[in-house]
């Protein structure tokens, strides 16, 4: 089993960087999910590990071992390709052994008959054999051996991408968003089941997505990128209540982080009209820093509350109800929110509630703010502002 | 659309028997001109039914001349022509679908050059290189002569065809160990295995057609293909038709069965199901 380094990465294409000098390290078996939006590099970094990319400069090491400079099939790992990519003119059953077919090739397996009673015999083989059944057994691939991956819907490619994956027992294993061609149930069931092989099978797993909740869910940990640039790597659980900036606050959580304008004053938090008495936790980071934050408040530390103390007035411009829980927009009287990239609503925070919710647009409502887990940001560099004598490293922000 | 229903049945009956009738009839007509005595050739009302008693034709044909050795001939010329061809043009086909490299258009464009100049302007030099070579005279030579031609336009078939193939599955066959041969022979030649077919029958029947080259670098008697031999018995005072006609019936023949055993291989849709579109 393998832990895996990058140390320094790099990748250019012409004057444009794909991936911009990417640090980090994971321990074996962790479930590492490389997320970001479109064209952030994920792939392109996911790629060069397989070795279907080369690196521009530094290094990946797998364990001890440099593997940079290593041809794909030498660093032992397994891709699994968004596409599939199954062989169209194989079975299934010679799609999943194909990988252990190739460990014994020999130049003459190409010549039309004797070749295929070759390729026959090493499928044939008790190992092989028994590695593919199991293998198909797992994936519950077994009705469908000798089928061809025309025949099969989309669900079942995927579980031979995986077994063709799984027979070769690699150290790593590497996906790029495998179930981004999944309807959204089916995609449930896969997530489950690529959460349970993990467990099983054990080994590292790194996984391609923009989908955060996705990374929320499989990942151990999570390394976030935007135009290249790693913006955090953190377990899911220190991405969400920890945001390295402003980009990650917004990423991360459906809905996102609310981002507002609030002010600093003497153990005191001002935002519009509304002053909030600060907790000391966040008195600490206030101490030494600038008077103008970014206030990060997640959309549950938000409530709708009735006339009082320390709450924002607004009205309510548009109610959602997501089943189990309702999320409501609210426009700010005295308040400028920036959370939202494009210049428009830029004074509503969303506020999640459970239950079905009885209010309606253009209610007028107060808003409560649980500053618990309220995070503050420089509104200039978009960084995380942390209280002065401990505290990590800040990640820059793009 | 295509009207379902016994009406719309019966017009495409009637039309593909019409498009059959058409493509057969020569054959046909070959055949009856074949049994057709000189002396009737030329009567008023044309027979259109063969007569049984000249079937001995074929006889003499066969007897008469060397039409087995043209034939055999002519058939290694063609499947020669389709093995080499094939042979020569996946290479370059793969490297221009795959590879980016200097000078790419420019050989891309010199493939389609050859492509213009005639063969008879090429016949006198070709003789003379052919001659230095000791190539004059041997069916290998005839069949470099006519790969010369067959080579870049399969080399652009195939390219396109491998175009078609998903650079993924390529991938997939790299990380699971395969070499660029090996892709190239395991993976991307039976995914492209109609275009293959459809590449087959052009230089087969390139092979099997041709006339110049044949005619002019082969001298010896027993070498002759069958189309310069079939050529000879147009006489400048007279030609015996009905011969002409076997021979000629005997020598269309092979290049329809080979049509036949390679067609069902023109199958579209091999790669349907690797990767979602």
């Amino acid at each position: 089993m393998a832990s895996i380094k990058l140390d320094r990465v790099t990748r250019t294409f012409g004057t444009k960087t794909a991936v911009n000098n990417v640090s980090l390290e994971v321990p074996d078996r962790e479930f590492l999910v490389l997320l970001g939006p479109s064209g952030c590099g994920k792939s392109t970094l996911l790629r060069m590990l397989a070795g279907l990319e080369s690196v521009s400069s530094g290094e990946i090491h797998l364990d001890q071992r440099r593997v940079d400079q290593l041809p794909p099939s030498a660093r032992d790992m397994a891709f699994v390709f968004q596409s599939y990519a199954l062989y169209p003119h194989m079975t299934v059953r010679r799609n999943i052994t194909f990988p252990l077919i190739m460990r014994e090739f020999k130049w003459w397996f190409h010549l039309p008959i004797v070749g295929g009673m070759a390729k026959r015999k090493i499928e044939e083989s008790p190992n092989v054999s028994d590695l593919v059944g199991r293998t198909a057994k797992i994936l519950a691939l077994t009705e469908m051996m000798d089928r061809f991956p025309r025949t099969l819907s989309g669900g079942q490619r995927q579980r031979v991408a995986l077994g063709r994956a799984m027979v070769r027992q690699p150290q790593v294993f590497l996906m790029d968003e495998p179930l981004s061609n999944l309807d959204a149930k089916l995609r449930m069931s896969m997530r489950a089941e690529i959460i349970k092989l993990h467990r099983e099978v054990g080994g590292t797993f790194v996984y391609v997505t923009h989908d955060q909740v996705e990374a929320m869910t499989m990942g151990t940990k999570i390394a976030l990128l935007r135009d290249g640039v790693m913006q955090q790597f953190g377990t899911p659980r220190e991405i969400y209540l920890n945001p390295a900036n402003t980009f990650v606050a917004r990423f991360i959580g459906t809905p996102p982080m609310n981002l507002i304008e609030g002010r600093l004053e003497e153990g005191a938090l001002r935002i519009g009209e509304g002053v909030f008495a600060l907790p000391p936790h966040l008195a600490a980071v206030a101490h030494g820093n600038q008077a103008h934050v970014l206030v990060g408040i997640r959309p549950n530390s938000l409530t709708i509350a009735a006339e009082g103390e320390g709450t924002l007035a607004g009205k309510v411009a548009l109610v959602e109800h997501v089943g189990a829980e309702s999320v409501i927009d609210v426009r700010l009287d005295h308040a400028t929110t920036a959370h939202r990239e494009e210049g428009e609503g830029r004074n509503e925070v969303m506020i999640t509630e459970s239950g079905y919710s009885d209010l309606r647009a253009n209610d007028t409502v107060r808003v409560r703010i649980d500053l618990t887990d309220v995070v503050f940001f420089s509104p200039d560099s978009g960084l995380r502002l942390r209280p002065e004598p401990r505290g990590a490293t800040p990640h820059p922000a793009s | 659309m295509i009207r379902s229903g016994r009406g719309g049945k019966s017009f495409r009956v009637v039309a593909i028997l019409a498009l059959l009738g058409a493509a057969a009839f020569p054959l046909y007509w070959m055949f009856v001109t074949s049994t057709t005595p000189s002396s009737e050739l030329f009567a008023a009302d044309a027979r259109l039914i063969p007569k049984p008693s000249e079937i001995g034709v074929y006889r003499e044909a066969f007897g008469g001349t060397s039409v087995t050795t043209w034939v055999r001939n002519s058939a290694i010329v063609a499947v020669g022509t389709t093995v080499l061809s094939i042979a020569l043009a996946i290479f370059p086909a793969y490297a221009l679908s795959r590879f980016r490299f200097r000078g790419m258009g420019v050989v891309g464009f010199g493939l389609f050059i050859t492509q213009m100049l005639p063969e008879a302007m090429l016949v006198v030099p070709l003789y003379a290189i052919f001659g230095d070579l000791a190539l004059l005279n041997t069916l290998s030579g005839l069949i470099l002569a006519n790969s010369a031609f067959t080579v870049p336009v399969i080399t652009w078939i195939l390219k396109g065809a491998i175009d078609g193939v998903p650079i993924d599955i390529e991938e997939a066959a790299r990380i699971d160990g395969c070499s660029r041969l090996d892709i190239v022979l395991g993976v991307v030649l039976p995914l492209v295995a109609p275009t293959l077919a459809a590449a087959a029958v052009i230089a087969f029947f390139h092979g099997w057609n041709e006339y110049i080259f044949a005619q002019t670098l082969i001298s010896d008697q027993d070498l002759r293909t069958a189309s310069v031999g079939l050529a000879g018995f147009v006489g400048e005072l007279s030609t015996p038709v009905h011969t002409v006609m076997a021979i000629g019936l005997m020598y269309t023949l092979p290049a329809v069965i080979f049509y036949l055993f390679v067609q069902r291989y023109v199958v579209a849709g091999m790669t349907a199901g690797s990767v979602k579109g």
